[in-house]
């Protein structure tokens, strides 16, 4: 019979003896910071395959440049025609896809929030389905289901990145593979697991605000000691963990969520002495690119999923134009996409990069700027935490703006049929932003054109500070 | 289906043969070539009555590619009432016109437009569906004939949507629930946050 106990095995179902010593090595660790979170990468067996599938593709098909869609993506939209209303909708029935793909309707937060039951398909095991949240560039507060096959998988594509970057995870149980560092207000889940995929190494998220260490010299000591491969997290949190003058020599940075800035990257590279990897990642999308290594912009990086850059109209953008990247495939079962709008924008390089890798890069990348506001007298405040109070909510869509007088600017278009509680919504967000800061709270129907344009951001700040990503 | 109309075959046939100009991209939103509203419009001054007013036009035009498919089923059956039968008549432009702008929107959301001269079945729906709306039925047939060949060609796929729906409601009560009780729970681990 196993040691490992059976709430763990639930939620880590492959975890091993080694593992589970792993696992206690990091939440019983002296200096660990306050966990205040349970939970596993809910692998199981029959996953694994399709992890290694992805693997031996990610570095055999890399994906061409075209203005259509490869056969097998054609192929793979008529068969969830059939079962997807979403695609059903777009592509009615004898639609020539090779042919007419520019004219196929594109698809948007919206249909996530409003119509997820569109995108399901229909008689999909919902058994495994987990939800995460996200408030995203357009401002769109949005569940998204997924299954931990498809978050299993993103580990092969960052192994992928990696090699590319020369750098080599080691894994197993006696190896801490990655944390994932945060800067945000202290309500974030804070905890340590271990992943199947990568046999058994650690794994921890903390955040790296005072009140989640007992002490500085703590987080320094569970750095140094638990000595991970990789860092993960936002330019934000980085910028902390510098600031914080934690000594580690990971492997690599790998950082995401937010645009990273070539001055901010070679800050971090020569901070932490290893590889900086930007990643381009969504919720919806999961991992789309990664930043070439010899910095031509963000190589695609999946083999099952077709990016475009389109205007406006929903049209492919003129060669060397910047457009709304938009994402047709992957591999989350439950969220199929269909030239789905990521509210990202960038232009799209065809040309051969000298880096070797074949794939299409993202340049110019624009969206997820870092977003930091400030109270009133002068103390940080993420984005993330007021998403958080935002999705308390039922926000379809937001946009929050900080002026540079300090006052707060929040317009908002609610979920049809809801009541727009402004009140209390105003309540909640001034106990973030303090009581001194000037705060508006109003809705705006026009978000949703406005969106369709590229002209709404979540979170913009016009402080003049705001462009830093280092909030120190 | 009161009166007799043409021989189906006429119809169809001329369906077959519609020019690749009936098919060409609608304009929508400053793209496209075909001025769907002026096609329809000179169709009906054709059949014997008023061509478009800017009201009128509003079904025939637009913005968002959601309606491109639309746009060129009318182009297509514009295509078939420009047949000299009907213009001959001269008496109908006005049901042409409301089967125009409201008879198929149905219709252009389940099949592409194209099919409709390409496939000899959805030709002949489109046919029938046409004469139809104009009160005719194909000449030579009964008015129970039509109907049953009608209702025959159309109420497989309505059977179809119907099914389809029944399964859509189900699945999309069970969607929400999944998401509503797995938002209560924790999800997996993942390596790196978006």
């Amino acid at each position: 019979m196993s040691a490992v106990p059976a709430d763990r095995l639930e939620r880590n179902p492959l975890m091993t003896e080694a593992g589970y010593e792993t696992w206690l090595r990091l939440v019983q660790h002296p200096r660990a910071p306050r966990w205040n979170y349970v939970v596993g990468d809910r692998v199981r067996a029959e996953d694994l395959p399709h992890v290694d599938a992805l693997r031996a593709a990610v570095a055999a098909r890399r994906p061409a440049a075209g203005a259509v869609p490869p056969p097998e993506l054609c192929e793979w939209i008529l068969r969830l025609r059939a079962t997807v209303g979403s695609f059903h909708e777009r592509v009615p029935e004898g639609f020539e896809l090779q042919r007419d793909w520019a004219h196929v309707p594109t698809m948007s937060r919206e249909d996530l929030v409003v119509r997820i039951d569109r995108v399901v398909p229909v008689g999909e095991d919902l058994s495994r389905l987990i939800v995460y949240d996200t408030s995203g560039t357009s401002g769109h507060a949005l569940v998204v289901p997924h299954h931990p096959r498809d978050v299993a998988q993103a580990h092969a594509l960052m192994e992928f990145a990696l090699a590319r970057h020369g750098a080599t995870l080691r894994t197993g149980p006696d190896a801490v593979a990655a944390i994932n560092l945060g800067a945000q207000e202290a309500h974030t889940v804070v905890f340590a697991t271990t992943f199947a995929v990568w046999d058994q190494a650690g794994f921890a998220k903390v955040n790296l605000h005072p009140q989640e260490w007992r002490s500085l010299d703590d987080a320094r000591g569970f750095f140094a000691e638990l000595a991970p491969q990789l860092l993960t997290g936002d330019p934000v949190g980085f910028a902390e963990a510098a600031a914080w003058e934690i000594d580690v020599r990971p492997k690599a940075l790998v950082s995401t969520a937010l645009a990273l800035s070539a001055a901010a990257a070679a800050r971090l590279r020569g901070r932490f002495g290893c590889p900086v990897i930007d990643w381009y990642s969504t919720t919806e999308t999961g991992p789309l690119a990664y930043s070439c290594p010899l910095a031509h912009g963000l190589h695609v990086l999946p083999p099952d999923v077709f990016v475009e850059a389109l205007d406006a109209d929903g049209f492919p953008a003129a060669a060397g134009e910047r457009g709304e990247l938009t994402v047709t495939g992957g591999r989350n079962p439950f969220v199929p996409l269909l030239r789905y709008r990521t509210g990202d924008w960038g232009r799209l390089d065809p040309s051969p990069c000298p880096c070797g890798d074949p794939a299409p890069r993202i340049v110019d990348l624009e969206g997820r700027r870092p977003v930091f506001f400030r109270d009133a007298s002068g103390g940080v405040i993420n984005a993330v935490d007021v998403g958080r109070v935002l999705r308390r909510f039922p926000v379809l869509q937001h946009e929050v703006v900080q002026r540079a007088d300090g006052s707060c600017d929040v317009a908002l278009r609610f979920l049809p049929g809801e009541r727009a509680e402004l009140g209390a919504l105003d309540t909640e967000l001034r106990g973030l932003l303090g009581p001194g800061t000037a705060l508006t709270v109003r809705v705006d129907e026009t978000l949703a054109e406005r969106s369709r344009l590229g002209k709404v951001l979540a979170y913009r700040s016009e402080l003049p500070s705001a462009d830093d990503a280092d909030p120190s | 289906m009161s009166s007799e109309g043409p021989v189906l075959e006429a119809l169809t046939g001329r369906l077959a043969e519609c020019p690749a100009d009936f098919l060409a991209e609608p304009r929508l939103g400053g793209r496209g070539v075909v001025h769907t509203d002026a096609v329809v419009s000179d169709l009906l001054v054709d059949l014997g009555g008023a061509g478009l007013d800017r009201d009128a036009a509003r079904p025939f035009a637009g913005e968002g590619k959601e309606r491109r498919n639309l746009l060129r089923l009318v182009q297509v059956a514009s295509w078939l009432l420009g047949d000299p039968w009907f213009a001959g008549a001269r008496r109908f432009a006005v049901p042409a016109s409301q089967w125009l702008a409201s008879g198929l929107d149905e219709t252009a959301g389940l099949v592409a437009a194209d099919r409709f001269v390409t496939d000899p079945e959805r030709r002949e729906e489109l046919v029938r569906a046409c004469l139809a709306a104009l009160g005719l039925r194909p000449e030579g047939e009964s008015e129970a004939q039509a109907q049953d060949r009608l209702t025959a060609l159309s109420s497989v796929e309505r059977d179809r949507v119907v099914r389809a729906t029944q399964a859509q409601l189900e699945h999309a009560r069970k969607v929400r629930e999944a998401m509503r009780r797995k938002a209560a729970e924790e999800a997996a681990a993942r390596e790196i946050r978006e």
